[in-house]
């Protein structure tokens, strides 16, 4: 795995997929259901990157989105909420009709552990058992039989079910903070992010706030993408929007029925892409137009009231092993006695 | 006079019951948070509600939107993540209890998630298997409702593991003995599972609701308990707590879309 060691990876959302992704690539979203992160997601639409191939653990809009906009032609997906009852034709049942996309199905724990594994650099690892007897399984999709199989416990001789490891090309993730070489903090839902994060060569990251390094010393607990993954930093607020991010805001379920309005036919859904992702430069404006067609207290009615976390102490004394005056307490004795206990022992080399 | 009630008051109502005080329970959005929340708020204070997300021991103010929605609870007890979830509690037999909803079900209470259609060639994508053929696989039990699934003869696409074919089949699978599915609530009545076939049988009927009603809707010739019970109405203070956390539960999926329908006209109203 390549190592990312530059300082200031800051970057706009249109340098970071643009230096990052190329067409036919894999990815992973490093989020799930929560702060998701929409505004990369539209990135990959506005540079109408093509051929991806999606591990999405469960979603809202983002897979309809990429379908409709024809950005991905694989998927393997645990969950995708659904608009609507059985009658209602998604985007999704579209493309699986018209073989615009193929979907190979897995559950939460069986995708997760496939990288979870990839992240761990394991070739496999054990899931648990029962659903062996489902269709989950026994029905295979486009990755054939590069996703379950079965093995014997070294150990016992019982039978186990296994899943391969993956390493996706990049991961899309979006966090509450991070400095400006990439570690990101994220709280809230933890839900699949470290794993999918770890699991990818490369982590394009968006966050809420850039914050110094200094914040990210004093609470490394909350880190949960080190910035050695990390190949790009985009400062954007709002990138979750209209899902939730935990002490900045919460979900609009109204703008995101209206996307769900606007894509019961793809005629409508191509106006919706072209006022909300083509017409605006980034998130930026996006949120500007937003602000513009609906209010600013449209939008400032999901912003979250503060509920503090009480901050973890990560103080010691701070005391050096000599002190202010070359007393060592440890040892008891001061650098001279040190030294000429050294030199007593026999330990100091003449080396002229 | 009783207050008036809907169908879903009557449903969560009567799932609530299922779950008892100090248990820990895996659930979703909707109809099962509801019924989780208002256990805790009644009959078992001490139940631990979690969710696949990694959210351990919430106390929701109001019914999540999805099962990683932290925004429903001030803060939570311990913050994992979906692997720990799978493993570290409901492999190590922490979880009592899993709440599902049932898209297609059949006699054995297998159920279907995933496809409507012909095999091999599917009109409907529903959500998805998520994370239920694990958590029905190996929770200490599965308490199930529906409003607007089937019963079906034979899946379109076999997503979660009730009883298999039946008698001890499930357990031959390796599944924990005694796990599975103990209860179906639907719209109509109250359906559980024979303790030696593991068939499915209807134990109970909704006010107003007669035997022939639910035939209707089962395709097999369905077995039935020799005394049937009558769900009891849910109570004012279950009615009460329904409505103030849960009110999109309480009106059901189709006027939630005529009320959500309504909030986007305002907002694009604002737009006009």
């Amino acid at each position: 795995m390549e190592k990312y060691m530059d300082a200031d990876k800051r970057m706009t959302a249109a340098e970071a997929v643009g230096r990052f992704v190329n067409n036919g690539e894999s990815f992973v979203f490093a989020n799930c259901l929560y702060s998701m992160p929409l505004a990369l997601t539209h990135e990959l639409i506005r540079q109408r990157k093509k051929n991806l191939m999606a591990f999405q653990q469960g979603g809202i809009e983002e897979i309809d989105q990429l379908i409709l906009s024809r950005v991905i032609d694989r998927v393997v997906m645990a969950y995708n909420f659904r608009a609507g009852g059985p009658r209602i034709v998604t985007p999704l049942d579209r493309a699986i009709k018209e073989g615009q996309v193929v979907v190979e199905e897995m559950t939460n724990h069986t995708l997760l552990s496939m990288m979870k594994a990839g992240a761990m650099g394991y070739p496999f690892l054990p899931v648990l058992p029962g659903i062996k007897v489902t269709d989950v399984v026994q029905q295979k999709g486009f990755l054939g039989d590069q996703r379950f199989a079965g093995i014997k416990d070294p150990f016992t001789g019982r039978d186990m079910l296994v899943v391969k490891g993956y390493n996706p090309d990049f991961a899309l993730m979006h966090v509450q903070r991070a400095d400006k070489a990439g570690n990101g903090q994220l709280w809230g839902a933890m839900i699949n992010s470290k794993w999918a994060a770890l699991a990818a060569k490369k982590v394009i990251l968006s966050c809420e706030e850039i914050v110094d390094t200094d914040v990210i010393m004093s609470s490394p607990h909350l880190t949960i993408v080190p910035s050695h993954k990390v190949c790009a930093v985009v400062h954007c607020p709002w990138g979750a929007h209209p899902s939730e991010v935990l002490g900045h805001y919460d979900y609009d379920f109204p703008f995101r029925a209206l996307f769900f309005g606007f894509c019961a036919n793809p005629d409508a859904a191509t106006m919706w892409f072209d006022e909300w992702v083509h017409g605006v430069a980034d998130r930026q404006e996006y949120i500007e137009k937003y602000v513009r067609k609906f209010g600013r207290d449209t939008l400032e009615a999901f912003r979250a009231r503060p509920f503090k976390s009480v901050p973890a102490d990560y103080g010691s004394t701070f005391s050096l092993e000599w002190d202010e005056r070359g007393y060592s307490k440890s040892m008891g004795m001061n650098m001279e006695e040190f030294v000429a206990m050294l030199d007593g022992k026999g330990a100091l080399i003449d080396g002229n | 006079m009783a207050t008036k009630y809907t169908i879903q008051e009557l449903i969560v109502s009567r799932a609530a019951k299922e779950l008892k005080d100090r248990e820990f329970v895996v659930i979703g959005q909707g109809i099962a948070m509801a019924a989780g929340v208002l256990a805790r708020k009644t009959h078992a204070p001490n139940a631990v509600i979690l969710t696949e997300a990694g959210l351990l021991g919430i106390d929701p103010f109001k019914v999540p939107l999805h099962i990683a929605d932290p925004t429903c609870t001030r803060g939570f007890t311990y913050s994992c993540d979906m692997i720990d979830i799978f493993t570290t509690i409901l492999n190590q037999g922490y979880v009592d209890v899993t709440f599902l909803g049932v898209g297609q079900i059949d006699r054995y209470g297998n159920m279907n998630s995933s496809y409507l259609g012909e095999p091999g060639n599917y009109a409907t994508r529903m959500t998805g298997a998520g994370g239920a053929p694990e958590f029905i696989g190996y929770a200490g039990r599965a308490i199930l409702t529906m409003s607007g699934g089937t019963f079906v003869e034979k899946l379109d696409y076999f997503t979660s593991p009730g009883y298999l074919d039946g008698g001890e089949s499930r357990y031959a699978a390796g599944m924990p003995e005694g796990s599975g599915p103990s209860v179906l609530i639907t719209t109509r009545g109250v359906f559980m599972f024979d303790k030696v076939t593991k068939e499915m049988y209807l134990a109970g009927l909704h006010p107003g609701v007669t035997v022939d009603d639910i035939r209707a809707e089962v395709p097999w010739d369905l077995k039935i308990a020799d005394r049937l019970e009558t769900t009891p109405a849910p109570t004012e203070e279950e009615i009460a707590i329904l409505r103030n956390f849960a009110p999109d539960v309480t009106m059901g999926r189709k006027l939630q879309l005529e009320v959500v329908m309504k909030q986007v006209f305002n907002l694009l109203s604002k737009g006009a």
